[in-house]
This record gives C-alpha cells, sequence and structure tokens, in this order.
C-alpha cells in the first residue's frame, strides 16, 4: 500500500517539472497514472466509486488542456468545483467552441463564410457562470478570471453585461492584461472610455501598486480614442521615465503617432523597437502601413521579406505581404494574404479593414461592404472601417445607408473634417440642403477650406439664400476660380455692373475654366460694360 | 348462457385447472368451502377451491395418495409443455383428452397448440359443443380467433357484454386472474380493433374492475390515454383494493396521468421507495420520466430513461420518452445508434419504426420520417407517439390540412392526453383561424393546465386577437410553468421572446428589452429578435443603437425582410430627425482642435477616403435591390414582427 502513495508522490513532484518543461505528452501520461493509482484511505467503502482527490483531476485536466485536448479537459474537470477548475474547465468548454466554430465554418468571405456560426457552447457557459457567481461571493484571483470569461463570452453576444464583469474581473485581480483588453474594446465612443477610467480611478483598489495597470490601459484608450490629447503624451513620457525599457510603451507612442497622423514620429519608433527586439512580429503591420502611407517602397519590401523569413503563417507577416503587394498594385495577391491572415486568425482586426481597401480597388463593393463589416465586428472604433462602409454604399447610390455610415465615424473621429464633408455630401445627395449647410459650417470650423465654402454657397443659392451664398463666394474668391463667374452673373442680375464686369474680367484673365465658362464670362463683361456706359 | 350466469367459474382462474394444484387434495380438504358455488359442470375433475396459488416446482412431492392414469399423464403433458416440448405435450395432451373428454383437458391441449402457434388446431379442438360450457375454453377460443383475425366471430363466442356482470361479486380465492376479465379485456380488444373505442374503454374498465391484477387492461386504459385525466383518477379511487392489495395500488397510482393529484402521486412513490424499496425499479423510475417530460424538463427526464436503458437496454415503455427527450435535445447520434440497435433486434415492434421516424424527423429527412412514423403506426395502431408523429410530419412541410386530419385522428383515438388538441391548436393558429384555434387549444387546456408550450400558445392566441393583456398573463403563467425548464430548450426561449413582444406593443419598452436580452444571452443568435430590439430601440429614440442592432440581424440573415425595411425607416428617421453625431460630438470640447489638425492632409492617408469620389457614377446593383426588398412589407409596426409560435 505505501508503494502506492509514495508513487503519487513522486508522480506529483515529476508532473510541474515535465509541465514547466513542456513536455506536454510526458506530462499527461504522468498525470493519467497519477490519478489511476487507488485511493489507499482505508474507510473508503466502494473503492471503485471513489473520486480521485480534486488537485490531482486538475492535474490531469491541465495536462489534456496543454496537449489541446479540451473537450477531454472539460470531461475530467466534471467533479470538480473549485474556482480554480471551474475556470479551466469553462475556459476549455469555450477554447472546444471556438476551435468547432472555426472548422465549420468555410473559407474565408465564400458564400458559406456567413459569420453566423455560433459557439455552441456559450450558452452553456453564461449559465454555468451565473449559477457560480450565485453561490459563490468569495473575492480571488480565480473569481476574476470567471468574471474575465463571462465578460468575454458576454462581448462575443454582444451583450451590455460584459463590461461590468469585466470591471470587476480587473477590480479583483489586475494583472491580467487580456482583461483590460476586453474591457477597452467595450469602451465605444471616447466619452465611455473617459467615464470608465474615471470609474476605476475613484476605486480604492488601484491606490497602490495597481495603479500602474489602470494607467497602461488609460495610455492604450488614449491612443486609440484621443490620439491628439496633450494628456497622452505626458502619461507616456511618465510612465516612459519609470519603465524605460517596456516595448510595449514604445508601440503606444507609435500607434499614437500613426493615429495622429504624424507618420514619420511613428517610424521612428517602430525602427526603435525593431533595434531593441529584432524578432517581434507584434504591431508589425501597423508599422509596414506607416511605410505604405509614406510609400516608402523599399523598406516596405525588405520588412515584408524578413518578416516571411522569421514566420510565415504569422497572421501579422501575411498582412505585412498582403501590404507589399497592395502597394505594387496587386490587388488580388494583396486580398489573398489577407485571407490567409484571417484564415490564421479571424480576429485580425487590421486585415479585414485592408481587405475592404483592396476590394475597393477592384469595384467590387459587396466584397468591400462585407469585409468592413467583419472588421466592425472585430472593433467597433475603427473609423476606417466605418467610412470604408460608407464610401462603398456611396458607390451604390445609397446614400441613406452612406450617411449613417459616416456619422459613425465621425463620432470616433469629429476632428477630421472629410468626415464631416462626406455627411455634408450625403445629406446634399439626399436633398436635406438645411442639415448639408450646418455640417458644411461645421467642417469649415474645423478647416478654412475655399472648397467648404465655395459649396456653402452654392447650398445657399439652392435654398434661395443668395445674399449669404455671395458673402460664402467672396470667401473662396481665392480657391474657387468658379467663385467670380458666379459673383459676376449674381453682380450682373441685380445691377452691380462694375463689379459684375471686374469679376467677369478677372475670371477671363485667370482663364482656368471650361471654354463655355469662359465665353459666359466674355458676354457678362462685354454685357456689364455696356450697362455701366 | 343462462346456465352460465349461475356458474361461478369465471371467478377462478388457469390455476384453478391446473393439473400441478388440481393434486394437491389436502389442501382442498383442508378448506372446505361452500361446495355449490364452486362447483364447475362440466368437469369432472376440476378441484376448484384452493387457499395457495404458488406453483409447486415438486408437485409429486405433495401428493399423498397414488395418482391416477390421467393424473401421470396430465403431469407429463404439462412439464413438457413447460419445457417448450410442444410435440410431447401434443401427444400425451391429446391422449389425456380421449381418456378422459374432460373440457379443462380440451384446455390445455389447445393452449399447446395455441403456444406452437396452430391457432386454427386450437380453434377447431375448442369449437365442439361439449367445451361450450367452459369458461376457460371459451376464453381461449376467442382468443385463437383474434389471433386469426377473425374479430367478429371472436365477439360472438365472448358475447358484446359482460354475461356473469349480474353475478356477485366474488373474490378470486385462487390467486390468478380471473378469466371473466380476461375475457372482458379481450372484449375491449375487439372493440379497440373495431374502433369502438368508448365500448373498448368500458370494456377495460370492466376489467380491471372485476379483478384489479388484469394488468393488461390497465395498462391499456393508461397508455393510450383512453380516459380523461380526471376521470382516470376517479376511476382508480373507485377500485377496491384489499389491505394486501396496497402495493397494487401504490404500483397503479404511479402509472397515472401526472397531470393533477402530483400529491398523490409523490407520496405513492415515496412509499414505494421506502417500504417497498422499489425506487431503483424500472417502472417506477419510468413513471419519474414520465412525469419528467410532463413538465418540460426534459435534460433530467432523458437521465432517467438512460438509467433504465443502462439495465434494461430495450426497455420498451421507457423508449417513447427517451426518443422525444433525445429529439428535443438534438440527441441525433444517439437516436442513430439506437435506432440501429432496435431495428437489427426487434424489427416488428412498432417502438423500433417509432426511434427510426423520430431519427429521420431529427434530421430533416421528413418523407422518410413520415413512411416510418405510418409503418409503426400500422403495427399498432394505437400507439400515440406513431400518430402525432406522422402528422408532424405534415405540419413540418405546411400540409396543414392533412396534418389537422391527422392530428384529429389522434385527438380521437387518445382523449387522455392534452398533446393532439394543442397540436390541432397550433395548426389553425398557422392558418390564421383564431376561432378554431382558441377552441381546441381551450380543450387541451381542460386536459392539462400546466403545460408551458400551451400556456405559450394560449398567450399567442390573445396577442394575435390582440388583447395584450390576457397574452402577458398567459406568457406570465407559461413562464411560471418553465421555472425549471432548461434555459436552451425551445419553449423557454420562446415564451421569454413573446414576452418581449407582448411588452414591446403594450408600450413597456424597458421589460421587452430585458426579455429580449435574456432570449439573445443564452438563445445565440436569431435575426428577428435582434429586428425587435431594433424596432423598440427605434420607437424609443434611440435612432444609433436601432441601426446598430438591425445590422446584426442583417448579419445573421442577410435577405430578412423585416430587418432591412426596419433598417431603411431607421435610416430615414436619423436623416429626418435631431442628428445624433452632430449632437454628440458638440457636447466635445468645440474649437480647440484647431491647433492639432494643421497637417492632417498633408499625407497621403492609409485609409483611401478619396477612392468614393471617382467611383460614384457605377451602377446601382443587386445589394441595392436586396436591401429594398421588403418595403410593402409593414405599415403598421406591430403586424410584421413575427411572434414566436413554436
Amino acid at each position: 500500500m505505501s508503494s502506492h502513495s509514495d508513487l503519487r508522490r513522486a508522480l506529483r513532484q515529476a508532473l510541474p517539472l515535465l509541465s514547466d518543461a513542456k513536455l506536454y505528452q510526458s506530462a499527461k501520461w504522468a498525470a493519467e497514472l497519477l490519478n489511476a493509482v487507488p485511493d489507499p484511505e482505508p474507510f473508503a467503502t466502494e473503492p471503485l466509486s471513489r473520486l480521485p482527490p480534486e488537485d490531482d483531476c486538475i492535474i490531469l485536466a491541465r495536462t489534456f488542456f496543454d496537449c489541446k485536448e479540451f473537450d477531454r479537459c472539460v470531461h475530467a474537470l466534471k467533479p470538480c468545483l473549485s474556482a480554480e477548475a471551474t475556470f479551466l474547465r469553462l475556459y476549455a468548454m469555450y477554447l472546444s467552441g471556438e476551435a468547432k466554430k472555426e472548422r465549420s465554418s468555410e473559407t474565408v468571405l465564400s458564400a458559406q463564410d456567413a459569420g453566423g456560426t455560433p459557439n455552441l457552447q456559450m450558452s452553456a457557459i453564461v449559465r454555468e457562470l451565473e449559477a457560480f457567481h450565485k453561490t459563490n461571493k468569495t473575492e480571488s484571483a480565480h473569481t476574476a478570471l470567471l468574471h474575465y470569461l463571462h465578460g468575454v463570452v458576454l462581448l462575443k453576444q454582444k451583450n451590455a453585461g460584459a463590461q461590468e464583469h469585466l470591471e470587476k474581473s480587473v477590480c479583483m485581480f489586475p494583472y491580467n492584461w487580456s482583461a483590460w483588453q476586453e474591457l477597452g474594446a467595450t469602451l465605444a465612443t471616447p466619452d465611455a472610455a473617459q467615464a470608465c477610467v474615471a470609474r476605476l480611478q475613484s476605486r480604492p483598489e488601484f491606490a497602490g501598486v495597481p495603479g500602474a495597470m489602470l494607467q497602461f490601459f488609460e495610455v492604450v484608450l488614449a491612443q486609440e480614442l484621443l490620439p491628439h490629447s496633450p494628456h497622452l503624451q505626458a502619461q507616456l513620457d511618465e510612465l516612459t521615465a519609470l519603465y524605460p525599457s517596456f516595448a510595449f510603451l514604445k508601440v503606444q507612442r507609435a500607434l499614437g503617432s500613426y493615429h495622429a497622423l504624424d507618420y514619420a514620429a511613428a517610424e521612428e519608433l517602430f525602427d526603435e523597437i525593431l533595434a531593441t527586439d529584432p524578432l517581434r512580429l507584434d504591431d508589425m503591420d501597423t508599422y509596414l502601413n506607416v511605410l505604405y502611407v509614406m510609400e516608402k517602397r523599399a523598406k516596405l519590401s525588405h520588412l515584408a521579406r524578413f518578416a516571411a523569413s522569421v514566420d510565415e503563417f504569422r497572421p501579422e507577416t501575411c498582412c505585412v505581404v498582403a501590404n507589399y503587394h497592395s502597394l505594387k498594385g496587386e490587388h488580388e495577391k494583396a486580398i489573398m494574404y489577407y485571407r490567409r491572415a484571417l484564415a490564421l486568425n479571424r480576429r485580425c482586426l487590421a486585415a479585414w479593414t485592408l481587405m475592404g481597401h483592396e476590394f475597393v480597388e477592384l469595384k467590387n463593393s459587396h466584397a468591400a461592404i462585407e469585409a468592413y463589416r467583419r472588421a466592425l465586428d472585430a472593433n467597433v472604433k475603427d473609423f476606417r472601417a466605418w467610412y470604408g462602409l460608407g464610401q462603398a454604399y456611396e458607390v451604390l447610390d445609397m446614400h441613406l445607408y452612406a450617411l449613417y455610415y459616416y456619422q459613425r465615424a465621425a463620432s470616433l473621429r469629429p476632428r477630421d473634417r472629410r468626415m464631416w464633408q462626406a455627411i455634408a455630401h450625403c445629406y446634399e445627395k439626399l436633398h436635406k440642403y438645411a442639415e448639408a449647410i450646418q455640417t458644411y459650417e461645421k467642417a469649415l470650423g474645423i478647416d478654412e477650406d475655399p472648397l467648404f465654402q465655395y459649396k456653402l454657397a452654392t447650398l445657399y443659392e439652392l435654398v434661395g439664400d443668395e445674399e449669404r451664398a455671395s458673402e460664402y463666394m467672396h470667401m473662396c474668391l481665392d480657391g474657387e476660380a468658379n467663385a467670380r463667374l458666379w459673383l459676376a452673373r449674381y453682380e450682373l442680375k441685380r445691377g452691380g455692373y462694375v463689379a459684375a464686369y471686374e469679376y467677369a474680367n478677372e475670371f477671363g484673365i485667370a482663364n482656368r475654366g471650361l471654354a463655355q465658362d469662359v465665353e459666359e464670362a466674355r458676354g457678362i463683361a462685354r454685357e456689364a460694360k455696356k450697362r455701366i456706359v | 348462457m343462462a346456465s352460465l350466469t349461475q356458474s361461478p367459474s369465471q371467478h377462478n382462474s388457469t390455476l384453478t385447472i391446473s393439473p400441478l394444484v388440481s393434486n394437491r387434495r389436502q389442501d382442498f380438504f383442508a378448506t372446505p368451502q361452500n361446495p355449490t358455488l364452486f362447483n364447475t359442470p362440466g368437469s369432472n375433475n376440476n378441484l376448484t377451491f384452493l387457499t395457495t396459488s404458488t406453483f409447486d416446482p415438486h408437485p409429486l412431492a405433495n401428493a399423498a395418495a397414488p395418482l391416477s392414469q390421467a393424473e401421470k399423464l396430465r403431469l407429463w403433458r404439462h412439464d413438457a409443455w413447460m419445457q417448450h416440448h410442444y410435440k410431447t405435450a401434443e401427444y400425451v395432451g391429446d391422449k389425456v383428452l380421449a381418456l378422459t373428454g374432460d373440457p379443462n383437458d380440451a384446455f390445455w391441449l389447445a393452449q399447446v397448440h395455441y403456444a406452437s402457434g396452430n391457432y386454427v388446431r386450437a380453434r377447431q379442438l375448442l369449437l365442439g359443443k361439449q367445451f361450450d360450457a367452459s369458461v376457460s375454453c371459451r376464453y381461449l377460443g376467442a382468443l385463437c380467433l383474434t389471433q386469426l383475425g377473425q374479430w367478429d366471430e371472436a365477439l360472438d363466442v365472448l358475447g358484446e357484454v359482460n354475461p356473469f356482470s349480474d353475478a356477485f361479486p366474488v373474490k378470486n380465492q385462487d390467486g390468478g386472474i380471473k378469466l371473466e376479465a380476461s375475457m372482458c379485456y379481450l372484449r375491449g380488444r375487439i372493440f379497440a380493433r373495431q374502433n369502438a373505442f368508448e365500448r373498448a374503454k368500458e370494456c377495460y374498465k370492466e376489467a380491471v374492475m372485476v379483478d384489479i391484477k388484469c394488468f393488461e387492461a390497465f395498462a391499456e386504459l393508461v397508455e393510450n390515454h383512453l380516459m380523461a385525466p380526471q376521470e382516470e383518477w376517479e376511476f382508480l379511487a373507485a377500485l377496491t383494493f384489499d389491505d394486501d392489495d396496497e402495493l397494487v395500488r401504490l404500483l397503479y397510482t404511479t402509472r397515472l396521468n401526472k397531470y393533477m393529484h402530483l400529491g398523490q402521486y409523490e407520496d405513492a412513490a415515496q412509499r414505494l421507495r421506502d417500504e417497498y424499496s422499489l425506487g431503483d425499479n424500472c417502472d417506477v423510475m419510468l413513471s419519474r420520466a414520465d412525469l419528467l417530460f410532463v413538465q418540460c424538463k426534459f435534460q433530467a427526464c432523458l437521465e432517467v430513461c438512460e438509467a433504465v436503458l443502462r439495465r434494461d437496454r430495450f426497455n420498451f415503455s421507457v423508449l417513447p420518452n427517451y426518443l422525444s427527450c433525445l429529439h428535443e435535445l438534438g440527441g441525433k447520434n444517439k437516436l442513430f445508434l439506437m435506432a440501429h440497435k432496435l431495428a437489427e433486434n426487434h424489427p416488428t415492434s412498432h417502438v423500433t419504426w417509432l426511434a427510426v421516424g423520430v431519427y429521420y424527423l431529427s434530421i430533416g429527412k421528413i418523407p422518410e420520417a413520415r413512411r416510418y412514423f405510418s409503418k409503426s403506426s400500422l403495427i399498432n395502431p394505437n400507439f400515440a407517439q406513431a400518430w402525432i408523429g406522422f402528422a408532424h410530419t405534415f405540419a413540418a412541410e405546411g400540409e396543414h390540412e392533412q396534418a389537422i386530419s391527422t392530428y384529429a385522428t389522434a385527438a380521437r383515438l387518445f382523449p387522455g392526453t392534452h398533446l393532439p388538441n394543442l397540436f390541432l391548436g397550433m395548426q389553425y393558429l398557422q392558418m390564421n383561424n383564431l376561432v378554431l384555434a382558441e377552441e381546441y387549444l381551450a380543450t387541451s387546456y381542460s386536459i392539462c393546465s400546466t403545460d408551458p408550450l400551451l400556456l405559450n400558445e394560449m398567450g399567442v392566441i390573445h396577442y394575435h386577437k390582440s388583447d395584450l393583456k390576457k397574452a402577458e398573463f398567459y406568457f406570465n403563467q407559461a413562464l411560471a410553468a418553465a421555472k425549471y425548464l432548461n434555459a436552451d430548450s425551445k419553449a423557454w426561449f420562446s415564451i421569454h421572446a413573446n414576452l418581449g413582444h407582448v411588452y414591446r406593443r403594450l408600450g413597456q419598452f424597458d421589460k421587452s428589452l430585458h426579455f429580449f436580452h435574456q432570449v439573445l444571452r443564452v438563445g445565440g443568435t436569431d435575426a428577428n429578435i435582434h429586428s425587435a430590439i431594433g424596432l423598440v430601440h427605434l420607437k424609443m429614440g434611440a435612432v444609433f443603437q436601432a441601426i446598430d442592432t438591425l445590422h446584426d440581424a442583417l448579419a445573421i440573415a442577410p435577405n430578412d425582410p423585416v430587418a432591412s425595411d426596419l433598417l431603411k425607416r431607421a435610416l430615414e428617421e436619423n436623416m429626418n430627425g435631431e442628428n445624433e453625431a452632430l449632437r454628440r460630438t458638440s457636447s466635445l470640447k468645440p474649437r480647440k482642435q484647431r491647433h492639432s489638425m494643421q497637417t492632417p492632409l498633408v499625407h497621403k492617408s492609409r485609409s483611401r477616403m478619396e477612392h468614393g469620389n471617382s467611383l460614384l457614377s457605377d451602377d446601382v446593383n443587386l445589394l441595392a435591390n436586396d436591401l429594398h426588398k421588403g418595403e410593402d412589407s409593414s405599415d403598421d409596426d406591430d403586424a410584421i414582427m413575427d411572434i414566436e409560435s413554436d
């Protein structure tokens, strides 16, 4: 009998060692043996029906998990009730459901790949989690992990309760960065993000050491949603002073610069990151975007080859290579690589949006729309996908739809005049002139582009307010040649012949319009001159 | 016949005339009873009264007096029959009969013929005038006729009514089943065969009244739902059980319907467990499974059924429940295995083909399912599940007329179950015939007032009649009845969705959203629910949220006309109404951005926003058409949302 307990002891010592050495199959074999060693307890009346102790069960389940046998892991943990076992079991259940879902869906964006294949385990997981939280009120790291899992599942179902659970999780156990990331995904607008940060700051949990985690979180949110805020820079400086060699901070700074459209700074930062950690492929796709926008072909090509040599089958690598092909104008090839990236990881956010852009290039609006939609499923905060959707629908002459998408894009990037310009254009197409005027005026508040002034002028003319129209025409005299012609016409009509003559004359001198416009200007000049005399 | 009514041999069972017990002379002489009452005319050798009915394996050991030649031959014949040596039994039995000419010997010889499947010979043997007076011979003769399919002749032999019904009821003393009861039961079967279900029911009831041990008749009554639920309970209460029959009473109690008197059932089950330690007996577990099934606790029911099947692989009584649960819970693979095992081992059983039919129904092969349900009901025309399954196949293909006529047959055959009427109501509901639907649902409700599915349908009726308060009442009732339902069951799903719709129409949007979100939380993806949520948001004026939700709906069902129509309206609302984006962003610090926006357009933007304008001239194509489809579907908000009618 004692040989049994000796063996058990020996196995329990050996198992962590094997697991830490990543010898998963050996560990699995040993754990199975450990659970098969008969129980020595003499008072066990029914030796066959007695369950092995919970710890051994968990050890066995862990080895199954490491070998990616998720269903078996779930089964092995059935009798265990602790928070740790429950988390492992439900997490394995979730992963098993995800794996089955991926397997059952067809190739990316094919007819069968409707995105509707559900993870069949979801509702069972939610029910179990609810039951667990009902009976178990203790706060521990594992309970926090259960809240995290709850949040993840609810987020997948687009349920509003996700945020609450994720907040609970980060409060209970702040060092789970994935929970912070998912919490970030629930915050779709700058307002919501600010409210969330403020709420967490007021909590006592973040007064001490865990406050750093909250700061990291703040940085990510600011970088994504408010890249222009000076607060972001200050905070990044502060954190970099504390943890100078933390690549994460540098990446955030680079992403911030990228989002703030300061590409040169972003490039420099990415170069620094690569110098310190040359084989790091994370965030490489963003770097390549920067190079793409800056049209640095050679560097891009070099980096694409480099990434492919490190690991050809990383989603990031595929995105990089796709970018390279896109720059060369090989859109079909680019799409193929984006597909590959998505086959490797369907949650690869950037790939969906970029693939949408490629489809736009190929004038395949339907595919583009589908790709943008998937991008938004993965990340609602992606303003480019919203804008892309707007464009695609505009191509299809569906301005009513386009309007909504532009509005969403504008709510994410309120200081980007292109958003407002697009919205105004939609209003104009929908004959909503009052709204169009309102929107152009807003755009004008951001950037005094003569194009906006000219647009406003024509719109005021359309609604019959010629006086306001002429005011705006005056404003954009330098930018828009046609303003002169319009003013000439306007002055002629209301008897300001001198002004009309001058405008028409100047228009003729500039001589940039169409032949018939030039002809008309000459006519007006003649007419005005006649009247002056 | 008149002479027979005087003869009390109908109170005996075949034990009395068995050669084994008839040799126990001491028993007979030890307890003399009123000899005239037990005198059986037409038989020289029957020694009728016995205090014990147990077969003694060694009857010879008890025999004090030396046996006669005939007695020896009878024992030989009997043992040969028991050991299935039919040739021997036939050979010897023939000799005994020739020796004695006793009707009882004729009876036993006929039994041997019957057991070896020679019904015609058995019948011919018993035809003789000299055996007419023997009750046992008449019973067996009639039984042979039913086996030969000569139902009318069998009824002639038995008589259309019980000829002994006027006789003074005497408790059977030999411990077997009274022949009178067996004859009543057989009469019932003949009537059932002739589709005279009311008379059949009366015959079965009489059989059980005459002798509670006639379980055959009792099972026929209960399994085929021949009585209304209340009637069943009253019938059981009217039966006379002696004190030593308590076990039987408890067992019978657990067999009755589970629609009412649950207290009595629980009590009986408890006592069977505690006093008789029958807790894990298959039939007691079966009754538990029945209860769970009626309460729609399919998962629990399935577990009980599996426990029974582990012990008894082909327990035919539990199989219908097992199959239904698997169908309900989507256990296609298990259905496949069970259907195959049954087809291999029991190819002539009606349950086998029910299993095959249920399997095909589960995988959506409706014509095949129909074929096998029909096969099952041909083998056993009184098999309720097969009929209902058969009707389901029509319903599944939208053949309302045929479904209705089949459900109606089922309702006629099985007045004691609420399901056929419920399904009839559902069919009429689908055909928009609210009056008839309500009538059938009311009938169903009078049988069973606790089925969440039924309550849900009642709610749906009132919803369609725009009687929202009543609809809300019934849905809440259904919710209460479904309290223990698995949250992923379809019934639970429908009730919650329906409550959401009711509150939507009542204008209680928060409550409505609560229920819809409940459905989504566990029900996964359903485009209709998303559309409904979208509509609620639209009504609440949250246009952005409405548009988002409607997009979710269209992501699941891209061609859903309701969702695309609602989306179009939401977008129009968005255009006409107060501009949410403008309002929202205007709350941000307004003009400070001048500085930060100095260089936004200097670099080429990665988002390639310029492309839109160059492509604007492209034609409107398919997608636009798709999205515009279904414009005409709705002027009235309320008409377009399809309520869940399971």
